[in-house]
């Protein structure tokens, strides 16, 4: 009679010592939990049921819509034309900095007694914020008669006329990730070995071929990462267009992030906005799955 | 082993300086116009100079004196320094608790916490503005920083650096009856600073430079932060726009000079040898 009893208090000091040691854990990560559940899950989770809802401006739901409020939203021109307009800034926008980035890195690959200041140069953009840069890129590219134009002999509209607008959005974009990209590929291009390097100079491999057969493959796993972060950049572009062309002109600059600030906060159309959020997020999961997949494969 | 040295290798070495020149050049163009043009006078700028013709540096009181700069300036410094305490303080917590503690449901919070990776914050831009305007946090410190004050990218980051500390010296602290924030701050933090530095330092800027977010929860001039001001200063008057430039040389020179000195512990941190 009396064993049982013993080995059930045991288990009982047991199991509330475990609880106790439980209710530790989750104190320590209640506020993370609280942030990422309030500010990531439950939008994320509302924007994609209500996605399928009506729902009225001030947010009260008024009943099932099916797939209604994605219809409204691909019968709408200016989303389709935003999503032209994402697709050619993504498709100018991420080679451009893919290769600028690459030169800069490649430039300054070995360390010299003088690469002390281009080297701080090229990491100068990580300290300038986007909304200094947007500023900036506003007066230098301002128009006809601009600092660009007058410094290159040209005479473009730049951010009066749509190509001229995309263009300097373009650049605007390359100089906003060139810092960090710069640093990652710099960084990546000295971690490479030594030894391996020397191997491929004795056996006689100099120049081009060094650089593209032995060095570049040895960073791909970084070039990788820069050129998924130009990517999930040119997708998501808003506040630099905010700043500097406010969409225009004539629409040339509306990308779907823009087209989603406009619809969500100055139209406050509900079903628009919903549905676009939920594309967008479906589409980063994808495409964050798609990578993680890969990176575990590759290592 | 000494290279040879060829005409054609001249040719190429003194190619690559001049590219290296042209590159650096261009990416630091747009920082000098802006200490140029901190100085410009109206007609500097309407006659699309690049040097002054009488350096005005009168700009600079301008900008100082600027009614709302103060406030611009105390609640940008304010909102990226208490969200870097309090995010920096909120990871460390959450990645000893994943890496030190064993309790249930580890791995289900784990994976909800490193799948937020997976929704990007634009996408919820407009739900947590409401959430915000429901707390009524608009035009607040706590409205601009409550969105990021977590981060599962620095969260993992962190995991990594109390991995490799490892267990040892947790449970040597806790036979001799060390409680857990004891050990935390005084093995745990000591022994992955430079992790713990990263993490701050980032948030920091990021949360300074942040601009679209603290746009959307600021109504008053008064409870906006340097970078929504600054795109609204002499918006539309020209003669606004040396002092405009001026106000951006005082907010980025500081982080330039920050650049200067991290410049190193930065590659020391990413460079592999």
């Amino acid at each position: 009679m009396i064993k049982p009893s013993i080995t059930n208090k045991l288990y009982n000091v047991k199991n509330l010592q475990r609880r106790h040691n439980d209710i530790r854990a989750y104190l320590f990560l209640a506020p993370a939990i609280l942030l990422a559940g309030l500010f990531c899950w439950y939008p994320a989770i509302k924007a994609f049921v209500e996605s399928f809802l009506t729902v009225n401006q001030s947010g009260k739901i008024l009943g099932f819509a099916g797939f209604s409020n994605y219809r409204i939203l691909f019968s709408d021109q200016a989303f389709l034309n935003s999503l032209r307009v994402t697709i050619i800034f993504v498709v100018l926008f991420v080679p451009l900095n893919t290769f600028i980035t690459l030169l800069a890195a490649s430039l300054t690959r070995r360390k010299s007694r003088h690469s002390h200041l281009p080297e701080y140069v090229f990491f100068t953009p990580v300290a300038v914020s986007l909304s200094a840069y947007s500023v900036l890129f506003r007066e230098l590219f301002r128009g006809k008669a601009s600092v660009i134009n007058r410094l290159l002999g040209l005479s473009g509209g730049w951010i009066t006329e749509p190509a001229g607008a995309m263009a300097t959005l373009v650049i605007l974009g390359v100089f906003l990730d060139f810092g960090i990209d710069y640093i990652l590929l710099m960084c990546a291009f000295r971690s490479v070995d030594r030894k391996v390097i020397e191997a491929a100079r004795m056996d006689g491999a100099g120049g081009w071929r060094l650089f593209f057969q032995v060095e570049i493959p040895m960073i791909r796993e970084t070039v990788l990462v820069t050129v998924f972060l130009a990517l999930k950049d040119a997708l998501l572009i808003s506040a630099p267009i905010i700043i500097l062309t406010e969409g225009g002109p004539f629409r040339s600059t509306e990308t779907i992030m823009f087209y989603y600030y406009i619809e969500a906060f100055k139209s406050g159309n509900r079903a628009v906005q919903n549905a676009l959020s939920s594309l967008v997020m479906s589409f980063a999961a994808a495409a964050m799955g798609i990578y993680s997949l890969r990176r575990r494969r590759a290592g | 082993m000494k290279v040879q040295r060829r005409p054609s290798d001249m040719v190429k070495f003194i190619l690559r300086k001049v590219l290296l020149a042209l590159l650096a050049l261009i990416v630091v163009f747009p920082l000098l116009y802006m200490f140029s043009s901190s100085l410009f006078s109206a007609s500097d700028f309407n006659e699309i100079r690049i040097i002054p013709d009488v350096p005005q540096w009168s700009n600079y009181a301008k900008a100082l004196t600027d009614r709302y700069f103060p406030y611009y300036m105390i609640n940008s410094v304010g909102t990226s320094l208490l969200a870097s305490a309090i995010r920096t303080t909120i990871i460390i917590l959450a990645a000893f608790a994943l890496t030190h503690l064993r309790f249930r449901g580890k791995n289900l919070i784990l994976s909800a916490l490193v799948l937020t990776l997976f929704v990007p914050q634009e996408a919820v831009l407009y739900h947590n503005y409401r959430t915000i305007a429901a707390l009524g946090l608009i035009d607040s410190w706590a409205g601009i920083i409550s969105t990021s004050l977590f981060s599962a990218a620095q969260m993992l980051l962190l995991m990594g650096a109390f991995i490799s500390v490892g267990k040892d010296p947790y449970d040597a602290a806790r036979i001799d009856g060390a409680t857990d924030m004891r050990y935390i701050t005084s093995v745990l933090i000591p022994q992955t600073a430079p992790a713990v530095m990263t993490i701050a330092i980032q948030t920091l800027i990021t949360v300074f430079n942040s601009y679209l977010w603290p746009l959307l929860v600021t109504n008053r001039p008064k409870s906006r932060t340097i970078q929504i001001g600054i795109t609204m200063l002499g918006f539309s008057e020209s003669g606004q726009l040396g002092p405009q430039m001026a106000t951006l040389v005082i907010m980025t020179l500081p982080f330039l000079i920050l650049l200067a000195f991290a410049k190193k512990w930065i590659e020391n941190a990413l460079i592999r040898r």
